[in-house]
């Protein structure tokens, strides 16, 4: 009790100051009962857990859910802050509890950080666990690739009651749905066919051997990077059937994408843009589908009204100028947004800010994976800021993009960023996380960017 | 002039935290040059082509190391001959481990090196992340980032590439960096390890092109935006 009442005061205190460290009072609670998280959990949620995992597109799939539970009038509490580690989820919870220890809410939906899921699951036992994919992300803090699917497979097998929902386009994720020893099938998400533009220099593609004899996968499609449509030798590993599956997948414009699932007569229309975007929708869509009763036509009218999920993508006003982030932080996020919103893109103000902070990885060398190469034709200003703006400006240089200008400063960048667009112009900002929120901060209105925060 | 050719082994295992970064630093610097250059990716069970100028292995996972490990029976001894014969080569992190003695992996167990460099490698506990800044005799400061759980050190004399000013290098206790025989490089510095490092790539360059005998200055290149990551570089934390 003393934990949940002092966290509960953290919070306060937190709010008062202005500080906005959203894990902190988790991390409190947590010094003075290790088992906090479980108090928490334990009974409160009648409906059930969800958690989503993976490398990209947690919060963006989370937050569809959340969308589509709202619209069901599910009662459930959700960790939306991008706050992902053990500490933010007893946060999280922590705000939903009185200080008597009660607690109410049918549903929990929680983002967790690849690295930690296993951690966090052995204790809060979710009733599904959605992975969107796995890719080289952040190196330096998780470990290897093999070793996160490792510890995902373990868990799983430790986890018999849980259903799993896999993207069955993505190898080394579907393959966590083969030999489970758990009671319940897996659900499968993927893409049937996509047209519309894809890089050339695409050189992300990490998991194109079969996970369980490491022979050569054959694709018969490859989106981006090692998600597509596959196959392994015949009687070994394969993509399994979706269940849940896009087809007709364009993108409309540089703001939506048009899809069907399941071979639906009326085409989906998603507002946001990108085809990791649909692997998103569909990600909830599916999970929505197997844990709720929210029918088709209603979740199909979420998802069209769904608009983009704390920084990953926001547009902001600049003395009349739209300045459109998009937070980059592997080389498959940076390569999707290239082909998303840059391949086409001749004459807009095009911003990289670039740190190398805990929360950004401490590493820049993904930044050499990235397909960069691909907005040679771009004719527009670039510039680049953060710590590691030196880094970002001389892999443009090797991309054969030499006319940039490095200030690595963030409020010069700020300036730089006014001097050198025009008013009603489009301006893209491609931060790194602790980039962005110094960005976020710096743009917006102080006011009015803390509000959003605390929501 | 001829064409130079670079045999990038094992593109699709060992590439990993920007290895590629280390052959565009290759190829753009030749080309900067007006030298003509050519990337051959030399996969499992696939022959190293006799005329080769130079030579690259990057990182990769463990899993993936232990087939190439195999693979590199075979291709052992064709490396150490070209490299006997003057063939400059580039090995990163798992790439380097392999072409040591032997690694013992703490997952796989011990995997056979092909044993250019006179390094044995032991997986451990403790993940050797962060900037590293290094001296090295034959090229000055080096600066990279490292991220390997594997303890290299030398069996008899050592070789190492230089002295580590700033992180962990081959091995926690022993500050070497990586090692060095004839034309060969070995180390931890990893991804943009050559566009922040020039003058490494153009000795690479340069001996490559010298290999028969006749030496060949390179041209002075603009380097002032990778004189300026490697400032920003050095001024990181570990």
């Amino acid at each position: 009790m003393l934990a949940i009442t002092v966290g509960k005061a953290a919070i306060k205190i937190n709010r008062l100051t202005g500080s906005g460290g959203s894990s902190f009072p988790g991390l409190i609670a947590k010094k003075i009962d290790p088992d906090i998280l479980q108090r928490l959990v334990h009974n409160n949620f009648p409906r059930g857990i969800v958690v989503v995992t993976g490398t990209n597109g947690k919060t963006t799939t989370s937050s569809m859910i959340a969308s589509a539970l709202e619209k069901a009038d599910i009662d459930f509490v959700h960790n939306k802050t991008g706050s992902n580690m053990e500490r933010g989820l007893i946060s999280t919870l922590l705000e939903k509890t009185s200080v008597e220890g009660k607690f109410k809410a049918d549903m929990g939906l929680f983002e967790v950080d690849e690295a930690y899921m296993p951690a966090v699951c052995r204790i809060i036992k979710p009733n599904w666990i959605v992975v969107t994919n796995l890719f080289r992300d952040q190196l330096d803090r998780y470990g290897e690739l093999d070793r996160i699917a490792k510890s995902f497979r373990d868990l799983f097998d430790d986890l018999p009651q849980t259903q799993l929902v896999l993207n069955a386009d993505d190898p080394l994720v579907a393959s966590l749905g083969y030999e489970l020893e758990s009671e319940i099938k897996p659900v499968y998400f993927g893409v049937e066919d996509y047209i519309g533009p894809k890089l050339t220099s695409d050189h992300t593609a990490d998991s194109v051997f079969d996970p369980f004899t490491q022979e050569k996968l054959y694709f018969t499609q490859q989106y981006f990077a090692h998600i597509g449509k596959y196959r392994g030798k015949s009687g070994g590993f394969s993509r399994p059937k979706p269940d849940f599956r896009a087809n007709s997948v364009k993108q409309v414009g540089i703001k939506s994408m048009s899809f069907k699932i399941n071979s639906q007569k009326n085409a989906l229309k998603l507002a946001v843009p990108g085809l990791f975007n649909v692997y998103n929708a569909l990600a909830a869509y599916s999970l929505v589908s197997v844990a709720t009763t929210v029918q088709s036509d209603q979740l199909a009218e979420v998802l069209s009204g769904y608009s983009a999920a704390f920084g990953r993508s926001e547009t902001i006003d600049l003395e009349g100028r739209s300045i459109l982030m998009l937070l980059i932080k592997n080389p498959t996020g940076l390569n999707q947004i290239i082909q998303t919103y840059l391949l086409r893109e001749k004459s807009n103000l095009l911003v990289f800010a670039i740190n190398d902070n805990f929360a950004d990885g401490r590493d820049v060398s993904w930044l050499w994976d990235a397909a960069l190469e691909d907005i040679k034709a771009y004719k527009g200003k670039i510039i680049v800021g953060g710590e590691r703006a030196a880094d970002m400006a001389l892999r443009l240089k090797y991309a054969g993009i030499e006319d940039v200008l490095i200030e690595d400063d963030m409020e010069k960048l700020v300036e730089a960023i006014k001097a050198n667009s025009s008013k009603r112009s489009q301006v893209f900002l491609l931060p790194t996380y602790t980039a962005m929120l110094d960005l976020r901060s710096k743009l917006t209105a102080k006011d009015k960017a803390a509000k959003e925060y605390w929501q | 002039m001829k064409t130079i050719r670079i045999a990038h082994l094992y593109p699709d295992r060992m590439s990993i935290y920007g290895d590629y970064g280390n052959i565009v630093a290759l190829t753009k610097r030749m080309a900067w040059r007006g030298i003509n250059s050519e990337v051959v990716m030399v996969s499992e069970g696939q022959k190293i082509p006799k005329d080769i100028e130079l030579i690259f292995i990057g990182g990769g996972q463990d899993k993936g190391q232990v087939i190439v490990a195999k693979d590199l029976k075979q291709k052992g001894s064709q490396i150490k001959d070209l490299v006997e014969g003057g063939t400059p080569l580039l090995s990163v992190c798992g790439g380097y481990q392999l072409l040591g003695e032997y690694f013992i992996s703490s997952e796989y167990g011990e995997l056979e090196g092909i044993g250019l460099f006179n390094v044995i490698t032991r997986g451990t506990r403790t993940r050797m992340i962060g900037n590293i800044v290094v001296q090295s005799e034959l090229f000055g400061e080096l600066v990279g980032f490292e991220n390997h759980s594997g303890a290299t050190e030398f069996v008899g004399r050592a070789h190492p590439l230089g002295k580590v000013k700033k992180g962990y290098g081959n091995n926690p206790t022993e500050k070497h960096e990586g090692a060095l025989y004839k034309n060969a490089i070995g180390t931890y510095m990893h991804g943009s390890f050559l566009p922040k490092n020039p003058l490494v790539a153009d000795w690479l360059i340069q001996r490559a092109l010298s290999k028969d005998g006749e030496v060949v200055g390179l041209k002075d290149l603009d380097d002032s935006i990778e004189l300026m990551a490697r400032k920003s570089s050095i001024s990181r934390p570990q």
